[in-house]
């Protein structure tokens, strides 16, 4: 038990640096969703004071958003290992494969929480977002933890595709979760038949966890449970992805 | 040789076969490796080294016999940390210094060496804070040297060790294998290199497409199959003389168009008797090329034709 810990923070320690070391993660993966946020809050309001409602909805959307992206963006560097034989290496360390997957979905988890937080952060300060006290780390953790299926399909995607190809194929999941869920702009814009199919979608769910939480209740059965369908879903084809043959030659 | 037999094999190889689709790249290999042994894989590009070193390791398993390190199975050593490896074309990951890189690996194992103590040995003390993924070829080869070693294992397992290295580096690297053999530590690396691996191993085991076709001490291989070369000029309108195979030392006779030339495991005393067999022109006396050696050794052990055909007359 302590060595497994020993063991997983090691390899978390790793990727930790390599990750808040890229300016591209940091500046584009972190900076983005406060920009938008900041954005969508102030444009077309001139000098009125921005509205309540909006400045907590937007807030929500694009703090989900921000984890979304990073979840994704923590498998990339899967792809990127593959490519370079350092999955190869890792096999040949006292590290059971389990292990280097669970270190990957921690080293995600804590890509996505500062995400979360600099949005929320950003709406208390910027725009005077107020909840109850306890609506804010109830708001973080129900993000963070809703971030988990992003998280496994972008590992899913690192261990499948290229390192260029996973890196596209995360990017543009995550515009296309986050736009046709509903995080950029409310569905109820949507035409009603593409907004009834958006209501199932991840990324909708995603944010519906955080929109229910800050109208001060538990997230809606429907919601919890279709979060844990998409889980499942994108879960196996991480266990799937992974266990396919990994050695060359 | 000091080979011990009292402790378990540290490596046993018993009918080894692997295919892949319809191509056998091994096919039949029984090696055993006692510990502290120092041997070599030698062989040419393609000849199967590679897959060889994949399945020792347990990154490929093999289609038929099996695999044991240290009495156990691959994995289990590699569990138990008792195997360093150093494969070739691994990148380490980016934005991560050669002291991280090196610290994580350590931090893998129970029973590390110091961290500062692998990057000395893999003369890598000078450049532990710069980034590990922006190094040259010769630098990220000793990387991937430190990460094999700091573990403190029982078997180190190089493939192609020194192919990145250039002539001082490769000496270099040799002589820190040396300190490492002398603790005790058991070496099984692959080269198509002759002289490096008659140099750096007590034991030589030359595979050819997927066999074992030697297995030996560097210095008989290297003189059962000659590495000296001896040239003439053939007189124009003679013939070839006779008994020219059967001097002192030839192993194989070569007519090049009227440039004869021997392989021969003592070019002197051939050039003594070649001198009372026949008048010789523009003599020339040459070390052979290692690549040329090797393929001298590999050429005979099967029927697929070596690149230039003796001409026994």
């Amino acid at each position: 038990m302590i060595r497994t810990v020993t063991l997983l923070s090691a390899y978390v320690g790793l990727e930790i640096r390599r990750t808040y070391r890229d300016p591209g993660f940091v500046v584009f993966g972190l900076g983005t969703p406060v920009l938008m946020y900041v954005l969508f809050t102030s444009i077309g309001r001139g000098s009125q004071p921005v509205d309540a409602g909006w400045a907590l909805t937007s807030m929500v959307g694009l703090a989900a958003y921000g984890a979304l992206g990073a979840g994704l963006s923590a498998g990339s560097a899967v792809a990127e290992d593959k490519s370079t034989g350092w999955l190869r290496l890792l096999r040949l360390l006292p590290l059971r494969p389990g292990l280097i997957v669970a270190g990957r979905a921690v080293t995600g988890s804590l890509m996505v929480l500062p995400a979360v937080l600099l949005v929320l952060l950003t709406g208390m300060l910027l725009n005077g977002v107020r909840l109850e006290p306890w609506q804010w780390p109830a708001l973080a953790l129900m993000l963070w933890a809703g971030s988990l299926p992003f998280v496994l399909l972008g590992i899913a995607n690192g261990y499948r595709l290229s390192p260029s190809a996973a890196g596209t194929t995360n990017v543009v999941v995550n515009l296309v979760l986050a736009l046709f869920g509903g995080l950029w702009f409310p569905i109820s814009e949507f035409p009603a038949v593409l907004a009834a199919v958006a209501a199932w979608s991840p990324g909708h769910l995603f944010g519906s966890l955080g929109w229910d939480t800050v109208a001060g209740g538990a997230p809606a059965p429907g919601t919890v449970a279709g979060s844990l369908g998409w889980t499942l879903l994108f879960g196996a084809y991480a266990v799937h992805s992974f266990l396919r043959p990994a050695t060359k030659g | 040789m000091h080979t011990t037999h009292a402790a378990p094999p540290a490596v046993t190889l018993s009918g080894v076969v692997k295919e892949f689709g319809a191509v056998r790249a091994v096919d039949g290999v029984d090696l055993a490796i006692g510990a502290g042994e120092r041997v070599a894989l030698l062989g040419r590009n393609g000849a199967g080294k590679s897959t060889v070193v994949d399945m020792l390791l347990g990154l490929n398993t093999p289609t038929s016999g099996t695999v044991g390190l240290f009495g156990g199975s691959p994995r289990e050593a590699v569990d138990e940390g008792r195997v360093g490896a150093m494969l070739q074309d691994i990148r380490p990951i980016p934005r991560v210094t050669v002291r991280e890189l090196v610290g994580f690996v350590a931090r893998t194992h129970r029973r590390p060496m110091p961290v500062a103590e692998a990057l000395a040995l893999a003369g890598l003390t000078e450049v532990a804070r710069r980034r590990a993924d922006r190094l040259s070829g010769g630098q990220t080869q000793r990387v991937c040297f430190a990460l094999a070693l700091v573990g403190a294992p029982g078997l180190l397992v190089l493939d192609e060790p020194t192919a990145a290295l250039d002539v001082a580096a490769r000496r270099a690297f040799w002589e820190t294998m040396r300190v490492l053999t002398d603790r005790g530590t058991t070496v099984l690396f692959s080269t198509h290199h002759l002289e490096e691996a008659d140099l750096n191993a007590d034991r030589v085991v030359v595979i050819d497409r997927g066999r074992i076709v030697a297995d030996d001490t560097g210095e008989r291989i290297r003189r059962s199959f000659g590495t000296g070369l001896v040239s003439f000029t053939r007189p124009a309108g003679t013939d070839l003389p006779e008994g020219l195979e059967t001097l002192p030392g030839v192993v194989s006779v070569e007519d090049l168009g009227g440039r004869i030339r021997l392989r021969t495991t003592d070019s002197d005393e051939t050039v003594h008797a070649l001198a009372g067999l026949t008048r010789v022109r523009d003599l020339e006396v040459a070390t052979a090329g290692l690549e040329e050696a090797f393929i001298g050794i590999t050429s005979g052990a099967d029927t697929v034709p070596a690149p230039r055909k003796a001409d026994p007359r």
